[in-house]
């Protein structure tokens, strides 16, 4: 039996060619689609990844050898670089913060029914649809004492002795492009977390409130752990955005004064196209995607962690 | 526990008005049902007891202390919704604990009060499941327990079986019934469902446009319902109505379409030839008899539902329903002899009003 079985899988055993054609047919299939997408997606990241390790300077025609970690150790007694990596730090997490704390506020503030509110929730996507080139030469003019009305009310408020521009001052240049960004991101913030508010049930907080909860307790008991995963990807997606997120610094303070507002971002910028030293832009680069991908890292045990502890 | 006295009570949504002075006191430990079509007010006057509903005028008052202005917090009352509306994010015994959680209870007392609610629905072995890993079942059991653990003033139940399938709603009708001869809280029950009214009322509120129809219990509703509505509305199949007038002689006739008099025993008390109506239940009409009190109906259609018999009959132009649990009228056709008894009889005037 066994014999006359296995006799009969030989005797339509196909020749090679054919087997081969059939293994290799679903590679076949896909392969257009994947040279496609490594051809787009990968050479890029390899050839941007393997400049950290050349010395590459538009400037100098004889550059372009490898020079393995040079640029590394360069950037380790870099201290500009170490700067830059506190004020990406100082930069972001104030961002984020209030961009998150304001964008739930005004959440909170348009999930109440009000006359108007079609008309107000629309109002608040305003500013994400402004380039953010526009936003910060419009924020860098307001601050702008020549022509900007800010330092004048600050002044008129007694926040500041004279009507001076704090972009220009490296204590408070930082500020700058964090309002401009504030006012930038907060809209999204709102949309999204106003989104997730209108998916609460309204039953819940009726349960709630009939079971003795106040406005706070319904906030923390109903309304908290509802938004949590909403808040959890916003904030991740947009630390590691705004961190890379230079633009505005640029476009307003170009990194001064004093490279007091140089975030790493803004500062692979300068090394690449004022330094044209794309060689140690790329090695900055490469820093700031292993810290970024640590960060994800961490956020993503760190859910695993919270969702496996209830 | 506690009474609850509604006086008065108007509600309006802009010039809509929804409720018409509603008045209304259930007595300590009462279980009483509001019961009617969608849209007639039931679940506006519970979401007021609530307190989930403004006022619009008229008091709310809980063991004789005005809440109309009070917050559902302050209310001590528990509700069990429609939709269950349990916590997802939380355990069945966290949902349970919520309240008492809130109230700051000590913990061990918490713990003893939550096992002894899970005890009494069954719920023990489920204690640490979220809800969506519940059925419809037991989520409503864990409603009941969440409300259950607080012996509040009052039970407030907003159609809490509308989302079950028939042989569990049936199975949960009792279990409210038997919590309810367990605990005897005063609790209020919101239905458009006339069996669950019929079978937990201690007293039933038939509502219709806003408007209380008839406060009584549910045998005073079947028996001797004070108008049209509640008449067509308790009942399955609902009450035959004959529209006619009523002649007095020596042998009171009540005369339908077509030609058709309905011998009566006694005049009612309707003027005569006024416009009236006659009522009489499918279960209550003799499919049998002769003599001047007979009648002969044509058989329509005839339904069997297992337990007796549905014959849609007509007389003349009108037809009607006869209930039997007689198995030889499921060959019924032609005609069949029927009789009306004088005592199963209903009448109603022109305003639809019993008399």
């Amino acid at each position: 039996m066994d014999y006359a079985v296995r006799q009969g899988r030989s005797a339509i055993r196909p020749p090679l060619m054919k087997r081969l054609a059939d293994a290799s047919a679903p590679y076949l299939y896909s392969a257009p689609a994947l040279i496609l997408i490594v051809t787009v997606m990968l050479v890029p990241l390899v050839l941007g990844v393997s400049y950290a390790f050349r010395d590459v300077q538009l400037l100098n025609p004889f550059s372009g050898g490898f020079i393995g970690l040079d640029h590394f150790r360069a950037l380790a007694r870099d201290e500009a670089f170490f700067r830059s990596l506190r004020n990406t730090l100082w930069w972001t997490g104030a961002s984020v913060f209030l961009q998150f704390t304001f964008g739930l506020i005004l959440a909170l503030l348009l999930d109440k029914p009000f006359r108007g509110r079609a008309l107000a929730q629309a109002l608040v996507f305003l500013p994400w649809a402004v380039p953010s080139f526009l936003a910060g030469l419009n924020w860098a003019w307001l601050f702008n004492p020549v022509v900007g009305p800010l330092p004048h009310w600050l002044h008129a408020l007694g926040l500041m002795s004279q009507p001076a521009n704090i972009l220009s001052d490296p204590g408070l240049a930082m500020w700058g492009p964090i309002v401009a960004n504030i006012w930038w991101g907060i809209p999204f913030f709102a949309i999204t977390l106003l989104a997730a508010l209108q998916a609460i049930p309204r039953d819940l907080y009726e349960a709630a409130s009939i079971d003795g909860a106040g406005a706070f307790q319904r906030f923390l008991s109903i309304t908290l752990p509802f938004l949590a995963p909403t808040i959890a990807i916003t904030i991740l997606l947009r630390t590691v955005w705004i961190s890379n997120f230079a633009d505005l610094i640029i476009v307003m303070t170009g990194g001064g004064p004093a490279d007091r507002t140089q975030i790493v971002a803004s500062y692979i910028f300068t090394q690449a196209f004022k330094r044209l030293d794309f060689g140690y832009a790329s090695a900055i680069a490469l820093v700031l995607l292993a810290l970024l991908l640590a960060y994800s890292l961490l956020i993503v045990i760190l859910r695993q962690w919270l969702l496996s502890k209830d | 526990m506690a009474s609850i006295d509604i006086a008065n009570i108007q509600k309006s949504y802009g010039i809509h008005p929804v409720l018409h002075d509603v008045d209304l006191k259930i007595r300590d430990g009462e279980f009483v049902v509001l019961v009617g079509p969608s849209g007639c007010g039931k679940s506006t006057l519970l979401r007021m007891i609530a307190g989930l509903e403004s006022v619009t005028a008229g008091e709310i008052r809980i063991a004789g202390k005005r809440v109309n202005e009070l917050a559902p917090k302050d209310r001590d009352i528990a509700m069990v919704f429609q939709s269950y509306a349990l916590y997802p994010h939380m355990s069945v015994a966290r949902n349970m604990s919520y309240s008492l959680r809130l109230r700051k209870t000590a913990k061990d007392r918490i713990t003893t009060i939550v096992a002894g609610a899970a005890a009494k629905l069954g719920l023990e072995p489920l204690m640490e499941r979220r809800p969506r890993a519940l059925s419809g079942g037991q989520r409503q059991r864990v409603a009941m327990g969440r409300a259950i653990v607080r012996q509040p003033k009052a039970f407030l139940f907003d159609e809490p079986l509308s989302n079950l399938d028939a042989r569990l709603r049936e199975q949960m009708r009792a279990e409210i019934k038997k919590l309810h001869r367990d605990l005897r809280a005063t609790s209020i029950y919101v239905t458009h469902d006339q069996i669950e009214a019929m079978t937990l009322a201690d007293r039933i509120v038939a509502m219709n446009g806003g408007v209380v129809q008839q406060v009584g219990s549910p045998l005073d509703l079947y028996d001797r319902p004070a108008n049209l509505f509640v008449a067509g509305f308790i009942g399955s199949p609902g009450m035959n109505f004959f529209e006619g007038t009523c002649r007095a002689g020596e042998r009171p006739m009540f005369h339908i379409a077509g030609d058709i008099a309905i011998p009566l025993d006694a005049s009612p008390p309707l003027a005569n030839d006024a416009k009236a109506t006659l009522g009489i239940r499918p279960e209550h009409i003799v499919l049998a008899g002769h003599g001047p009190e007979t009648l002969l109906a044509t058989v329509d259609l005839v339904e069997p539902t297992g337990f007796g018999i549905i014959l849609h009959l007509s007389l003349g132009r009108s037809g009607f329903k006869a209930f039997t649990n007689d198995r030889s009228f499921l060959t019924a056709s032609g005609t069949i002899p029927v009789h009306f008894p004088a005592h199963s009889l209903h009448f109603f005037d022109s305003e639809g009003s019993r008399v």
